[in-house]
């Protein structure tokens, strides 16, 4: 047959399917569908193994109804929408198991402290450390402690486990439920400090741990700033999967700080689930700079009128990275805003990925919603994709996405280099420019610097031109 | 009220009449037989059959697709009449020949054909139900080198370059309907300009579905020689039946060296009723390949009908310094469903990209923009932008936005920018206390918020394309 | 200005009115003549601009009862379209923004819809270009606003420039304006009286609607009301403004009857 294919012959490899409007995204690996359902079915007895009998019949419940429901799930693929760029293949030759209980002395974690955030919450492979936390200082009306040791129980009841939509990780975490931290907030609390939720990986075996948080914060009027930071302390490979649900009542503010910064071999999956109250504010300013393979999902419905939601997030992936940051914001009541900002940077043969869906529902009149997402492409192996996703039933409202993928202005760098600086400066100080407008929005003084200079050492500033 | 609107506004559908022609028609359902059958009636060349059995093959393997954001009850494909076409067995060499019910419904529908009536510079190719039964202006493009026939026809006088570019830029598996229409296509045009060669005049096909059981496949293949250049119009008008109909087309175009080609498309097939009954499922495939260095390609598309579009205009920029363009007004009323967009793809260098994308949804309507940027190793200094927004009337209308974009070379520059805008009772309001009636006002607005694709338009259809959004819209607002 | 037997423009009598059922107008009763500026004064929420979305014909305002009666016709009759087309113009508190028609062809249309109302031709777009800037200078207005989307982008000055080159434009028989001070700096607020005032004749009357009295320093009244709770209950001339200025609104309120 005489098809001319001569000059196309490229597009009939990987070019073509994205072509072809018809083949579903990853058709391309299906002999391993079997090898992900054993995988994840492998998961799934690892971590539920580890979990301790408890009478609390919530958990008992949650646990079970998410161990149901993991039985029919798999490693997802990059068949999967959602998983189309994030190709979890590598975590196929990883065989995890459960953390072994590890004690660590405080100056192992000395260096993590952050000077404004006195008191800190330290997990280790997934376990609460209390010995190594700092619980002193904090104001009445904060309560943190294990999930394990809450005496009233009944509080949590209609929170934990219920926020957020369910992915293969979410309900492999719940269904290995053990423990988790819970920090709850009365009405009226202003929280002068910032509380600092520092998850330690000691990465010094092939383990899976699994945090989970919950932070509730009652209607009214209370405010407080949260970090919640990912560290490792070896070099190893490991897998952390975490949970951090929060619960906004009406009129509650929260700055919410995510650093993810976990070791270099780490796979990283984390998803924040978020549900607002009427007039609530909610702040989410996230940092991804670390693990090999790295995926956050963000969950937020604002469940109440007059609602904001402000997300900034930068992104860094250098090396052979795969940073993924997947958000969905709900907005189904009248008078909402959201406003988010997400930044990428892709080095080396990094690769980071962006898909931002926006819902406004029929209800949602009146919403302002605002999504841009920008991208810097440093080198010639490295890649970005990106969708932002608008979906609108609402006619009364203001909403607008944009999206960027370029490298460093040439004309910026030149009028650099023309006042004198050398290229290796003029693109460093180019790039601090880009980050820093993320980095800026941290409410924590100190970590602007110390973040803006990891991330300065990632990224070679002579590495293209 | 202005006069021109109202006269547009009391006749919601006006191409909806039904032409009593006897037709031959092959039985409902599909197997190799039928392809065969198909490909006998056509008298092909033998390379034809293999093409259609290699396409149906693999087809039976596939699955339809699921993934857009339609929702339709399941088709079945054994339910279809996959050729039928009026009975005049040979297509006629004058005019005057032509079945004289044809040219009335064309007449009808605003095409006259007949030599006195015709437009004056664009040259038609009427097709209807598949079938090609009428090109005007054949001599006279002839005398430039200008081929302009049905694709049945080219097969017979043209079969070297029908096999070279058939299924060039749209293979043959390329997706589930796509495969199902180089099976059983049944008629469509054929274009080829010369080198060197700017084509005299508009070229246009205009696509009439009549009966009300038949699918529609319709294959369109256009190739621009080194330097030619070409502007080509569709339009498409069907009865209103209660069912639906199946139009799976696909339209290939190729762009040698520093040719340009230009596809305009006026798409008005029947919507269904308000309650979302009958309409045509426009189910389609339209990819151009900027093959040539300095090639361009822009497509134009103005869509206002279809119970349910499913299309994606797209360029494969594979010529250094290829240009792409994209410029849509889809418009959706009552129950219409349309998930439509574009893919731009960046292979070779210094490739140009532009995609204006203007979505109206009114009416319990779903309207969807879903594009594809992508930019591969190898597009060096690569450059897009996309601006793609959505205008919502009343509050049941949803506008979704899906860009996809994928860039893998870091000397690319790619943006996309997109907005919501709605006309509601404040600006309504405004206008009125300026004299302005509810209908201009919306007429105005519309025009507005679409000029940046209109102005892409040849001048007629753009006026064309105008009038037809305010008589689509017609009791969406109040 | 105050002309003997000029023939009155709005006649408006025992007005009712609610909007989403809760009455807003309770017995408005308002003449204005040929020639004359009116101004209502009143705190938020007293009615002022209801009353002038009802004069506009605004679809979201119920009057439940009394009369309006503009140039010997029923107002409340006709649809906004045709009281605009008949002479009414209101400048609006908060001017839309239009995305994509182009102001110059809004104002033509605009333009062109009252012509025609009047039995007039209409006019070609070569001929409203010189039109249209000829009344660019009322407002001190550059040639390049007319290229624009309708008030989009506009600043607030720019916003009320381009409503009070509408009404030069539409010639209207009676113009109110509302809160039409309100976001402008002193500059914006001097060129817009001044346009308001070269337009104002023996044959037209305007009802300026404003909170404070500053916009009466230049726009000089021959009547001033006092609006509250949805009536007229004081009427004065321009000295009443400065009174109101000087001892504010309570002392309105202290003069209403307990119960009110």
């Amino acid at each position: 047959m005489g098809v001319d294919l001569s000059g196309l012959t490229d597009l009939n490899k990987a070019d073509l399917d994205a072509l072809t409007a018809n083949s579903t995204p990853g058709d391309r690996a299906p002999g391993k569908a079997a090898q992900r359902s054993t995988y994840y079915a492998g998961l799934l007895s690892t971590v539920t193994a580890a979990t301790p009998a408890t009478d609390w019949e919530l958990v008992q419940r949650l646990r079970s109804q998410a161990q149901a429901v993991a039985q029919e799930m798999a490693l997802p693929s990059t068949r999967d929408e959602d998983w189309r760029f994030t190709d979890l293949s590598p975590m196929l030759a990883i065989t995890l198991r459960a953390p072994a209980l590890t004690t660590l002395e405080p100056a192992a974690i000395a260096a993590f402290a952050i000077p404004e955030a006195p008191v800190r919450v330290v997990v280790v492979n997934g376990r609460f450390a209390p010995e190594l936390s700092n619980l002193a200082g904090l104001p009445e009306g904060v309560t943190i402690g294990s999930l394990m040791a809450v005496t009233d129980r009944e509080r949590l009841a209609s929170h934990l486990g219920q926020q957020g939509s369910q992915d293969a990780f979410s309900v492999l975490n719940t269904a290995g439920l053990n423990d988790g931290v819970v920090i709850e907030l009365e009405r009226r609390v202003q929280v002068a400090k910032p509380i600092h939720l520092l998850y330690v990986a000691t990465a010094d075996q092939p383990a899976i741990s699994q945090p989970r948080c919950l932070v509730l914060a009652k209607a009214g009027d209370s405010h407080c700033t949260l970090i919640e930071d990912y560290v490792a302390i070896g070099q190893g490979g490991y897998c952390t999967n975490s949970v951090m649900e929060v619960v906004l009542g009406n009129c509650a503010t929260l700055h919410h700080v995510r650093l993810q910064r976990e070791g270099e071999q780490a796979i990283h999956i984390g998803k924040t689930a978020i549900s607002q109250d009427w007039n609530s504010h909610y702040t989410l300013t996230t940092i991804s700079q670390g693990a090999s393979i790295a995926r956050h999902s963000i969950d937020i419905a604002q469940t109440g009128p007059g609602t904001e939601t402000i997300l900034n997030g930068l992104s860094v992936a250098t090396g052979e990275q795969l940073t993924d940051t997947h958000s969905s914001l709900v907005l189904s009541h009248p008078h909402g805003t959201a406003d988010q900002l997400h930044k990428c940077i892709a080095d080396d043969r990094g690769h980071t990925v962006f898909n931002g869906r926006v819902f406004v529902d029929h209800d949602a009149q009146q919403t302002n919603a605002a999504q841009l997402n920008r991208n810097l492409l440093l080198s010639p192996k490295a890649r970005v994709d990106t969708k932002p996703q608008l979906e609108i039933i609402a006619d009364d409202v203001k909403c607008s996405h944009g999206s960027t993928v370029s490298q460093l202005e040439e004309t910026e760098l030149f009028y650099c280099r023309s006042r004198g600086l050398d290229l290796a400066t003029a693109r460093s100080l180019l790039l601090d420019g880009f980050a820093g407008e993320i980095l800026d929005r941290l409410p924590i003084a100190s970590l602007r610097s110390t973040l803006a200079s990891q991330i300065a050492q990632r990224i070679n500033p002579g590495s293209s031109s | 009220m202005s006069a021109s609107v109202s006269t547009l506004v009391n006749q919601p559908y006006k191409y909806g009449f039904v032409t009593d022609i006897e037709s031959d028609t092959l039985p409902r359902g599909l197997s190799e037989e039928t392809i065969y059958a198909i490909s006998a009636k056509k008298n092909e060349p033998e390379f034809m059959l293999e093409f259609r059995l290699r396409a149906y093959r693999q087809w039976l393997k596939m699955t339809e697709p699921t993934w857009p954001d339609v929702n339709y009850p399941a088709i079945n494909y054994q339910d279809i009449i996959y050729y039928s076409a009026p009975k005049q067995t040979q297509k006629k060499q004058s005019l005057d020949e032509v079945d004289p019910t044809l040219l009335e419904t064309f007449e009808k529908l605003g095409i006259p054909l007949s030599e006195q009536k015709r437009l004056a510079n664009v040259a038609v190719d009427a097709i209807f139900d598949s079938v090609s039964v009428a090109t005007t202006f054949r001599e006279k493009l002839a005398e430039h080198g200008v081929i302009f026939c049905s694709i049945s026809e080219a097969l017979k006088e043209h079969p070297e370059l029908v096999k070279k570019y058939l299924g060039s830029v749209v293979p043959i598996a390329d997706n589930y309907f796509a495969a199902l229409n180089s099976a059983v296509f049944s008629d469509g045009s054929f274009v080829y300009i010369p080198k060197g060669v700017e084509c005299p005049m508009e070229l246009s096909t205009y696509f009439r579905i009549n009966n009300g059981d038949s699918g529609q496949f319709e294959r369109t293949l256009i190739v621009a020689e080194e330097g030619s250049s070409v502007s080509y119009l569709e339009g498409c008008t069907a009865p209103m039946y209660d069912s639906n109909q199946l139009h799976a087309a696909v339209v290939e175009l190729v762009a040698l060296d520093n040719a340009s080609i230009k596809y305009s498309t006026v798409q008005n097939w029947y919507a269904g009723d308000a309650n979302g009954k009958g309409g045509i499922y426009n189910f389609v495939t339209k990819r151009g390949l900027c093959k040539g260095k300095n090639s361009k390609i822009s497509w134009t598309q103005v869509e206002t009908g279809s119970a349910i579009t499913w299309k994606y205009p797209s360029c494969v920029l594979v010529g250094d310094n290829s240009i792409g363009e994209f410029y849509s007004v889809a418009l959706t009323n009552n129950c219409q469903q349309a998930d439509t967009g574009t893919k731009m793809v960046h292979i070779g260098k210094n490739t140009r990209s532009t995609i204006v994308s203007k979505g109206i949804s009114a009416g319990k309507s779903k309207n969807s923009y879903r594009g594809l940027v992508k930019v591969g190793p190898n597009a060096d200094g690569a450059r897009n932008y996309s601006q793609c927004d959505s205008m919502l009337i009343g509050s049941n209308a949803q506008a979704n936005t899906y860009p996809y974009i994928q860039v893998q070379n870091e000397l690319a520059r790619v943006e996309h920018e997109a907005t919501t805008s709605k006309i509601g009772e404040d600006q309504l309001f405004y206008l009125a206390q300026r004299g302005i009636s509810a209908e201009d006002a919306v007429s105005m607005m519309i025009s507005g918020f679409c000029k940046d694709v209109f102005n892409q338009l040849p001048m007629e259809f753009a006026v064309e394309a105008d009038k037809l959004l305010s008589l689509k819209l017609e009791g969406s607002v109040g | 200005m105050i002309v003997d037997n000029a023939p009155t423009v709005l006649s408006v009598k025992n007005l009712t009115a609610n909007v989403n059922d809760t009455p807003i107008l309770k017995g408005l009763k308002l003449e204005i003549k040929a020639g004359e500026i009116h101004a209502i004064m009143g705190r938020n929420g007293s009615g002022k601009s209801t009353f002038s979305k009802i004069l506009a014909g605004h679809p979201a305002y119920e009057v439940t009862g009394g009369e309006v009666v503009f140039e010997g016709q029923n107002l409340l009759e006709l649809e906004a379209e045709e009281r605009a087309r008949s002479g009414v113009f209101l400048a609006f508190q908060y001017p839309v923004e239009i995305p994509g028609v182009s102001n110059l062809d809004f104002l033509r249309a605009s333009y062109n819809a009252r012509r025609k109302h009047q039995g007039l031709e209409e006019v070609d777009p070569f001929d409203f270009e010189d039109v249209v800037r000829d009344r660019l200078q009322v407002v001190q207005m550059d040639a390049s606003f007319l290229d624009r989307s309708v008030n989009q982008g506009f600043s607030g000055g720019e916003k009320k420039r381009n409503e009070i080159l509408q009404m030069a434009l539409l010639e209207p028989t009676l113009a109110v304006l509302d809160e039409t001070d309100s976001g402008l700096d002193i500059d914006a607020l001097r060129i817009v009286a001044e346009g308001v005032n070269q337009l104002a004749n023996e044959k037209n009357a305007m009802l300026v609607i404003t909170h404070y009295q500053r916009l009466l320093d230049y726009i000089i009244p021959d009547y001033v009301h006092v609006m509250y709770d949805g009536k007229i209950v004081m009427t004065g001339d321009k000295e009443l403004a400065l009174e109101l200025e000087a001892k504010g609104y309570d002392w309105v309120d202290e003069l209403q009857p307990v119960g009110v």
